[in-house]
């Protein structure tokens, strides 16, 4: 009887420790080391994760004696959700990558981010000139200072399967018409015309920007949004009608939502089921080398009624970069190891490792064209004369606007909303939070 | 005195389950009601707003289409896993051939992944290369064919399918173990006076086994008002908030738009629909059990 009791009254012991463990964990520091949190969305199975890892683990081990340094991986979109739960919990890693825009806002408000400028004055290695004009726009908040430093640059491409044209005789469009006759003939043997879906706003959200920067004023009132401009504006009610034609013409997959996302729309591209997508270059890791052998970047076909030649532009921007955590920054304990850290993140040696997997860098570094995929030279070739012009991601102003224009595109590719509806949606949440 | 002797015993083990619950269950609620009450993005101060978080969500028509797509799943779950659920468990019951396989068949899906059944889901709808739409026309249904998860008509429907479908496993599997530990001589008196299968099930059955039922009950519908990994990995609860229940517009709203107090009151909502339905419940089982 004695002997059940102490196991029962152990394992209890046992369990309310346990418990306690769990409820008041905390990472213990090494010895006299400085224990640095790194945390990035770049893990396994990301197309950067291969480039970033083998320098990531040399600096760790190069570091090994002064540094203890945690690496937090996630998925993209899990990434998000953790960098928000631990920025409530206050425990936001020291060093992290993430998007700038509306999505860092509440996190500037609350001055957890160091402006970019104390660590370029800090810092040897690094200076703010070493990175392209414009790159630190993204992460421009309202207070007018950089609470980023930009890593990725992006281009959006339409890819058209050059053996599918041929296969039916037919030239790129270059005009509305000429898009919905080409888009009759592919729809008539079978071949999606664009494999454009729309889930969670992807890839839908940038295809949209990209057919209102053909309009006039279009680049200029994206640029506005950032600094409370409106949405509801002649030319968002207007193309966001004529991607309802466009899906009335079917020159979409029937079913947006199951090939929504970047991953289902590319597919039926690189499956030859469809003629052209729209595409960015994180995706090139999925594109098989003879689809890359076949494919042709080319200009959007220009909309009815736009001025701009859809040939001389492109969207271009910033995508993401790193942020400090101007605590730890701040820390004098942690200062120099967050600095070494930083420095390392954005040396030449991992930024020329990242363009391997298709990275557009947004420093000024020699990029050795022909280490690159095909998909990518061919990118590169295209975008060289183009005027670059931004996307509605990186210009609204919160992270509930990007939600909002996301989820309600998908309700406009199943056509269950109107032009103007769609429009209303985004600009009741912007008028929210004016 | 021998009576305080097993005191310590007795703590020891309440404690855990205790501290567990108060931690892990009673701290975080009683926090999501005080967050409830404030506006706060999850970084800067909680600022007390008393019910507005409660006044702007009740006149929000998005929070009143997640409310009504999860009430829906109440319903089609109990009427389709409660039902399903006990006829299939009665069938095994009365000693099928290959009785075990059929019951690790049935519970297979409960053990299974939410993310996984989910993904699947996705592509046999996919109307470009899933399964489903091939099926049908295969079989000379070809009408029925649809864009399951873009057309407005059927998308919640298809996300219910698979949280239905999954989980009837579990409640044939309880009913199994009711309807094993029911005395046989019941039934078999029953036969012997005369009673039919059909109203040996009626008559017999299913009022022996009435609390496992309530269980059964109390499960789905707690299950359905919790739901949210179906509906966030096949659509994203959209589009817009087309196939969202409270727990995927809960979880948009705090995580995805950092809007925690917002995202807390209609955490709250879901505590009282759950503890509305489950009292409503108890009180109608009460009164016919003194029936």
């Amino acid at each position: 009887m004695k002997g059940k009791k102490l196991v029962s009254l152990s394992m209890a012991a046992v369990m309310c420790a346990g418990g306690l463990a769990v409820y008041g964990g905390q990472e213990v520091k090494a010895d006299d080391k400085v224990s640095v949190v790194v945390a990035t969305n770049w893990g396994e199975g990301d197309s950067k994760y291969d480039y970033f890892y083998p320098v990531f683990q040399k600096f760790q081990e190069e570091n090994a004696d002064t540094m203890d340094i945690t690496l937090q991986t996630y998925s993209t979109e899990d990434y998000k959700t953790k960098i928000k739960t631990q920025t409530a919990s206050g425990d936001l890693p020291d060093v992290f990558t993430y998007w700038g825009g509306g999505i860092m806002k509440d996190m500037v408000d609350a001055g957890l981010l160091l402006n970019v400028d104390d660590y370029f004055a800090d810092s040897e290695s690094v200076a703010k000139e070493d990175f392209d004009d414009g790159a630190f726009d993204y992460y421009i908040a309202g207070d007018g200072n950089a609470y980023g430093i930009p890593i990725e640059s992006t281009r959006g491409v339409l890819l058209a399967n050059k053996t599918l044209f041929e296969q039916y005789n037919l030239e790129y469009p270059t005009t509305y018409d000429e898009l919905l006759e080409v888009g009759k003939v592919f729809n008539e043997n079978g071949i999606i015309p664009m494999a454009i879906g729309s889930n969670g706003g992807t890839p839908s959200e940038f295809f949209y920007s990209e057919l209102y920067n053909q309009y006039e004023g279009g680049a200029d009132e994206i640029a506005a949004l950032a600094s409370g401009g409106n949405f509801n504006t002649d030319n968002a009610v207007k193309v966001a009608d004529t991607l309802l034609d466009m899906i009335d013409n079917k020159l979409f997959p029937e079913d947006t939502m199951a090939n929504g996302g970047w991953s289902a729309s590319l597919q039926l591209y690189t499956d030859g089921k469809a003629a052209m997508t729209y595409t960015y270059p994180w995706m090139y890791e999925s594109i098989p080398d003879d689809i890359q052998e076949c494919s042709d970047i080319i200009p959007i076909p220009q909309m009815p009624g736009a001025t701009i030649d859809p040939a001389t532009i492109e969207t271009g921007f910033t995508v993401y970069g790193f942020m400090i955590n101007k605590a730890s920054y701040e820390d004098p304990e942690k200062h120099d190891a967050i600095l070494k850290v930083c420095d390392m993140l954005a040396s030449d040696e991992l930024t020329e490792s990242l363009t391997e997997s298709g990275m557009i860098p947004c420093k000024k570094v020699e990029v050795n064209k022909d280490s690159q995929k095909l998909i990518m030279q061919k990118t590169l070739d295209y975008a060289a004369d183009k005027t670059l012009v931004q996307v509605h991601y990186t210009t609204m102003p919160s992270a509930e606007a990007i939600t909002m224009m996301d989820s309600s595109l998908d309700e406009l590719f199943i056509n269950a909303l109107t032009g103007q509806e769609f429009v209303d949606k985004v600009q009741a949440v912007l008028d929210k939070e004016k | 005195m021998n009576k305080y002797k097993k005191v310590p015993v007795c703590i020891g083990f309440l404690l855990p389950v205790f501290l567990i619950y108060t931690i892990f269950l009673f701290v975080p609620l009683v926090q999501s009601a005080y967050y409830s009450l404030t506006s706060w993005n999850g970084v800067t101060e909680k600022v007390f707003v008393g019910l507005d978080n409660f006044k702007a969500l009740f006149s929000n028509s998005d929070y009143w289409i997640t409310f009504w797509n999860t009430i829906k799943l109440v319903v089609i779950s109990l009427c389709i896993q409660i039902p399903v659920g006990l006829l299939l468990a009665y069938l095994l019951y009365s000693k099928v051939k290959g009785m075990k396989i059929f019951r690790t068949i049935f519970f297979l899906p409960v053990v299974i992944a939410p993310v996984a059944i989910s993904l699947m889901f996705s592509l046999f709808y996919n109307s470009e290369i899933g399964i489903f739409n091939k099926v049908l026309e295969a079989i000379g249904l070809g009408r029925f064919a649809t864009n399951w998860l873009s057309n407005i008509h059927t998308l919640l429907y298809a996300v219910m399918v698979p949280q239905v479908w999954q989980y009837i496993g579990l409640y044939v599997t309880i009913f199994l173990g009711a309807l094993q530990s029911m005395p046989e001589e019941l039934s078999e008196s029953a036969q012997i006076d005369g009673a039919n299968r059909t109203q040996t099930f009626f008559h017999v059955v299913l009022p022996e086994i009435a609390n496992f039922t309530n269980i059964c009950v109390i499960l789905c519908v707690t299950g359905s008002l919790k739901a949210f990994e179906h509906s966030w990995i096949m659509t994203g609860g959209g589009p817009g908030v087309r196939s969202a229940y409270l727990g995927v517009y809960m979880y948009k709203t705090a995580f995805v738009n950092s809007d925690f107090g917002t995202g807390s009151a209609i955490t709250v909502t879901i505590v009282l629909l759950s503890l509305v339905i489950t009292v409503l419940f108890n009180t109608i089982s009460a009164w016919r059990e003194k029936r």
